[in-house]
């Protein structure tokens, strides 16, 4: 018999997904910047909110600071944080202080 | 005595902070109010030493305070101490809690309320037009209007201080989206207090309007 599939079993199963999806997210993000551990961190970030969009988040999320003279965009839109991610050692280690050990 | 408050908005990180500002604390702060291109380094000049409290929104480094438009409002080494003088200070912005925070304290600030890494948060581009409205903004920046609010409600700027915290800490438990959480307990982390902690400002009357103000322009 097939179990009944509620709201509340929708959200756990969400939590579940985005747990393990932000775990991997958060070990990558651990690392030092190389160019091999920034490509690692933008496909781990690219899986943590391709799983949010097909589970229904959608929005125009965008991830915004307000420093002064960095070196990266004080706004991001979340899709384009994984391009960010790879290219830009500096936004890099924000999402790692962020992320990882925030 | 009035209040100072800098309130640029030309991107969209300043508008979303700057909103939940205009809409929650602004009503108490009149008269001065330095508002979109009014954020500039001379008003500040002018108004900032009939001031008790400074409440600045704006982007920040180490060592600066900008308003609109990316012009420097408090730079270590280019004010004059009597534009901070025995003021409550409570900055919105990156990581002045390194050294400008410090530096407005040895220059006579009886308080400095700041952070000393980035403040992040999520702002959902849909509704910059009503920032106050945003629901992925909200667990960040609540907090923050709730400690301002509670300085302007007469209360110490360590009771203020820690209203703030304590806000982070309640969203940061029933937050589901696990970015949002993660930008929530990293502004919590960086949030310092510095100078006089039991510093208070004239009890301002609490205003609450049942309505925002008018939408932003849309120019970017």
């Amino acid at each position: 018999m097939m179990a009944k599939i509620t709201n509340t079993t929708l959200l756990v199963r969400r939590c579940i997904i985005d747990s393990e999806k932000w775990a991997q997210l958060r070990k990558t993000l651990a690392k030092p910047p190389s160019s091999k551990s920034m490509k690692e961190a933008a496909e781990a970030f690219r899986k943590y909110r391709g799983e949010q969009i097909r589970l229904g988040q959608n929005s125009k999320p965008t991830l915004v600071t307000l420093g002064y003279g960095t070196g990266y965009p004080n706004a991001v839109p979340l899709d384009k944080i994984p391009e960010e991610l790879e290219r830009n050692p500096e936004f890099y280690e924000l999402m790692k202080r962020v992320v990882a050990e925030g | 005595m009035p209040g100072l408050l800098l309130v640029p908005d030309y991107d969209l990180a300043t508008r979303s902070a700057s909103g939940f500002i205009l809409r929650w604390i602004s009503p108490r702060m009149a008269p001065i109010q330095l508002y979109s291109i009014l954020d500039r380094r001379l008003p500040f000049r002018l108004s900032a030493p009939q001031s008790d409290i400074i409440i600045g929104v704006g982007h920040g480094g180490p060592d600066v305070l900008a308003g609109q438009n990316s012009g420097v409002i408090l730079k270590v080494g280019q004010y004059n101490p009597k534009e901070i003088e025995g003021k409550v200070i409570k900055l919105l912005a990156c990581q002045t809690g390194v050294t400008l925070g410090p530096d407005l304290i040895d220059n006579g600030a009886e308080c400095y309320m700041g952070y000393v890494d980035d403040y992040v948060w999520i702002v959902d581009e849909d509704v910059i037009g009503t920032p106050w409205n945003d629901a992925l903004a909200i667990p960040c920046l609540e907090p923050v209007v709730d400690g301002i609010n509670a300085l302007l409600d007469g209360q110490t700027a360590e009771e203020a201080f820690n209203l703030e915290l304590k806000g982070y800490s309640e969203y940061a438990q029933v937050e589901e989206n696990l970015l949002i959480r993660a930008c929530i307990n990293f502004n919590m982390k960086n949030a310092v207090l510095l100078g006089n902690k039991e510093a208070v400002v004239k009890q301002r009357p609490s205003i609450v309007f049942p309505i925002g103000p008018p939408p932003f322009p849309k120019f970017f």
